[in-house]
């Protein structure tokens, strides 16, 4: 892959925190060493919200742009399983190597449903399917092999071996430049994950890895029971003060005619109770029952 | 918080704690007295004392009318005193877990010599007092907790005095847990409401309540969701006061728990003092 005439893309997303700009670092310092000319290029503003993050790496003989065009990227490492779908169509279609970690980190957005046991809106596609679509495709579980190591922030080491499959450096080089970015304290733990991400990824070119933090179980995943939510007004108590109606978060209630509130949109509410603990006519009554799931 | 929160919102029902005859209440549209009295009643039901262990005290007022609605021991008494026949009440019966609902204008007007000196004495009741700036019930006359500038019956061009810190005197004279909190922030007053009244001595609490039909309408302070949801975002959670200075607007009153000491209760002092004389009698 490494032909001194042209320019290697890689590109490195994921979430806040996960060590996107610690993986690009390690890799252009490695370029650097190698005598390529290297440009990066990172956008990481909402990082610490948990917000996405990339970051651009090209070297070659002689990089012009800092960027990378759509379509022409070699390599794309996510650290994040829907971060890396979002940026797929950056991926060379014909050539393009895709390396991401199974850790799925659902953002607030994918929340939209407020109701108790709502699933969250996370990207659907199965790894399989993914993997069909490209030429090189690498799907492991680095979070649980990390986490397995002793830490599971080394998760973003873990990809980096996997990624030293798909370039052509020698494996000392990068050792040694990830031994000289990481904290002292953690240099150790680096080198293993490291290992342990190279060995797995020479284990074949579209291997699915997706074992315990996998897609299946993630960590911001708690389980809710669904609830069956009844909304009791008694009218005769209501003096349509029109509290519950301006202060209700799905904005389901409504005065009638009479002035009188009722629950106008029953499906929007997700029974938080709001509307009777501010009654003062105490008029309003909500209860949630746990509704009894049939499989489990 | 814990997951307590949603459990004891699920077994709290304050038909349990109601009289269902005297339902609905007599409360015009919107008044915050109705949010602050189901609040109370939560956190009640919190503490977990049952409804023959409560005994509400009230004076004369909008807020003196709510011990007629809840089903528990309720004493509707004189204007101003219902410390006063509180302390009478828990001296003779420690057993009890006082509570005395009253307003701005019978607690702080015609009641103030009588708080000052409960808070003094430290003896162990929770009074809560509703503030809704004004005498509702009797027409809408000033009263103490009345803003400068502010519009009622017996000012017409604008109140020209000062208003008290309700709280700050209470703490001043010495009452060992005094909070504050605005009926928006029903669970935060909740919170309150059941750590005054588990507090061992005399407890004050501060319920910044809208009287929507007299107050709100002579000011023009719109209708009781605005009144409400204005005095909420006026206000300073006492958690900010090291972080943030002015955090909503400037000279807001801070909300959450302002005071707390450490004093020896009233009640035990009076009982061995009382058990002393009685042994020296025989």
């Amino acid at each position: 892959m490494d032909k001194r005439n042209r320019t290697t893309n890689v590109l490195i997303v994921g979430v806040g925190g996960q060590g996107v700009i610690m993986v690009s670092k390690v890799l252009a310092q490695l370029c650097q060493e190698a005598g390529h000319d290297v440009k990066q290029s990172e956008v990481h503003g909402m990082a610490k919200r948990g917000g996405g993050v990339f970051s651009h790496v090209r070297f070659g003989a002689k990089v012009w742009s800092p960027t990378i065009p759509e379509g022409e990227v070699d390599i794309l490492v996510a650290l994040e399983w829907a971060e890396g779908l979002r940026w797929i169509r950056h991926l060379k279609p014909e050539t393009g190597t895709f390396i991401a970690d199974c850790q799925k980190i659902v953002p607030p957005f994918a929340c939209r449903s407020r109701k108790r046991g709502a699933e969250p809106a996370y990207a659907p596609q199965t790894p399989e399917e993914i993997i069909d679509q490209v030429h090189a495709g690498y799907v492991m579980d680095a979070t649980g092999l990390a986490a397995n190591l002793g830490n599971a922030r080394a998760a973003n080491t873990v990809l980096l071996g996997a990624l030293s499959t798909a370039l052509d450096f020698p494996e000392e080089a990068w050792a040694q430049v990830i031994a000289a970015t990481v904290p002292p304290k953690s240099v150790q733990i680096n080198a293993r994950a490291f290992a342990e991400g190279r060995a797995w990824a020479l284990g074949g070119t579209k291997r699915i890895d997706v074992t315990a933090s996998g897609l299946q179980k993630s960590r911001a995943e708690v389980h809710h029971p669904q609830v069956e939510t009844v909304v009791e007004i008694t009218a005769d108590w209501c003096k349509g003060c029109d509290i519950c109606v301006k202060s209700c978060p799905e904005r389901c209630l409504r005065l009638n005619d009479q002035l009188k509130a009722e629950l106008a949109l029953p499906d929007l509410c997700t029974g938080c109770q709001l509307c009777s603990w501010l009654c003062p006519d105490m008029a309003i009554s909500v209860t949630n029952t746990p509704v009894q799931e049939a499989a489990s | 918080m814990k997951d307590t929160k949603t459990e004891s919102a699920a077994s709290f029902d304050v038909n349990d704690y109601l009289r269902q005859d005297r339902m609905p209440h007599f409360l015009c549209p919107g008044c915050g007295h109705g949010i602050a009295l189901r609040a109370l009643l939560w956190a009640v039901h919190e503490q977990g004392i049952p409804k023959d262990r409560l005994a509400v005290v009230s004076g004369i007022g909008c807020s003196g009318r709510l011990s007629a609605y809840i089903d528990a021991n309720t004493f509707h008494t004189t204007h101003g005193r219902p410390l006063t026949f509180a302390t009478g009440l828990k001296l003779a019966r420690p057993d009890l877990h006082v509570i005395v609902i009253t307003g701005d204008g019978d607690c702080l007007a015609i009641g103030g010599n009588h708080l000052i000196h409960a808070c003094r004495r430290n003896l162990d009741i929770t009074c809560v007092m509703l503030n809704n700036e004004i005498y509702g019930m009797t027409g809408g006359q000033v009263s103490p907790m009345t803003a400068e500038g502010r519009f009622t019956t017996t000012t017409p061009e604008g109140n020209t005095e000062p208003n008290f810190d309700a709280c700050a005197l209470a703490a001043a004279a010495g009452a060992s847990f005094v909070g504050r909190e605005v009926t928006a922030q029903v669970l935060a007053l909740k919170t309150l409401l059941g750590q005054a009244i588990a507090h061992e001595g005399f407890s004050f609490v501060e319920v910044l309540s809208d009287c929507t039909e007299i107050y709100g309408r002579k000011n023009d302070l719109g209708a009781s969701p605005e009144m409400m949801l204005a005095k909420k975002s006026a206000m300073r959670p006492y958690a900010y006061r090291n972080t943030v200075d002015v955090p909503f607007r400037p000279n807001a009153l801070r909300t959450g728990v302002l005071t707390r000491t450490d004093r020896p209760e009233y009640g035990a002092a009076w009982r061995a003092m009382a058990a002393r004389i009685r042994n020296e009698e025989h």
